[in-house]
């Protein structure tokens, strides 16, 4: 198998798991503390992580990148389109809840409205993917920001990072699309792994709080 | 009842009140009263909830009443920490 696709599972399928204990975190502590947002997140990352997950199986079967666009079978296609729909439904989720948490008190969230046209080819979906999910990650930074205004903490520093990143990351994944370079995209899917591993360390330090 | 009571959610009452008793081992009421910043009415029937639900438990001694945790209590205050560390790292409180 090409190395290429040795590194996107590995760090998809870690970035997948740090995702999926994300989402049973904010599920476990929205039980206790019953705030939307947290189960915006909880499904949100569940949505993340089977996306990251079922991209990672891809990259392992096909031994191929989804910047490569292996049109050669169907259920590559089928898998590829499946992530990204994920992806973006993810971060549309997590988009919304958080700009409920800044605009509450207003009658109705100013949600983002996502169009998402029918896309004839895998590669103008995934531009179109990428691009939307760039611009409902750069929305939740912002509302990140304004939310952590005034309440500075190491803990919101390190979940800010993590959108940050995978910000980033998504950037460079949209530039890969645009441009087909394989090696950007390996790029990106690193800067995106570190994104989700600056949260697991903001989970597992919030796991070990104790009362002080 | 004052603006700052306003602004507290139900839950972030009751954790008040169970930190001033952890705090003290055995809390007077007149000190939760003073750390949980409550009237004394309302005071009350957080307390009775609050024992109700196992998570404190009152002691009586002549005119004297005080209130320690229970292991319950105890373990509700960590999970809660746990929960309030989650919740301010996306920038939200409880």
């Amino acid at each position: 198998m090409p190395a290429g696709a040795v590194i996107t599972f590995s760090l998809n399928l870690l970035s997948a798991v740090v995702a999926l204990l994300t989402s049973y975190y904010a599920y476990r502590f929205n039980r206790l503390v019953g705030n939307p947002v947290l189960g915006a997140i909880s499904v949100g990352f569940a949505l993340l992580g089977i996306g990251l997950a079922v991209d990672a199986g891809t990259s392992l079967l096909t031994g191929r990148l989804l910047v490569e666009f292996p049109a050669d079978r169907a259920l590559t296609l089928l898998a590829s389109f499946t992530y990204l729909t994920v992806q973006m439904a993810a971060y549309l989720v997590i988009a919304v809840g958080y700009g409920r948490a800044v605009y509450r008190g207003a009658a109705k969230a100013a949600a983002p409205v996502v169009f998402v046209g029918w896309a004839a080819s895998l590669y103008s979906f995934s531009l179109l993917s990428y691009f939307v999910s760039v611009v409902l990650l750069a929305f939740v930074v912002f509302q990140g920001l304004l939310l952590r205004s005034g309440k500075k903490n190491g803990m919101s520093s390190m979940v800010l990072l993590g959108f940050a990143l995978i910000l980033a990351a998504h950037l460079m994944l949209l530039l890969s699309v645009l441009t087909l370079g394989t090696l950007l995209f390996l790029f990106g899917t690193a800067v995106q792994f570190l994104g989700f591993l600056s949260l697991l360390v903001f989970v597992v330090r919030s796991e070990v709080v104790v009362p002080g | 009842m004052s603006q700052g009571e306003k602004q507290r959610s139900v839950l972030r009452i009751n954790l008040d009140i169970l930190n001033a008793v952890r705090d003290e081992g055995e809390a007077k009421p007149t000190h939760i009263l003073y750390k949980a910043n409550l009237s004394h009415e309302r005071m009350v029937r957080y307390l009775d909830d609050l024992t109700a639900k196992g998570l404190i438990q009152m002691k009586q001694e002549g005119e004297n009443r005080t209130y320690s945790m229970t292991p319950k209590g105890v373990g509700f205050l960590i999970e809660m920490r746990r929960a309030e560390s989650f919740v301010q790292g996306f920038g939200l409180a409880i």
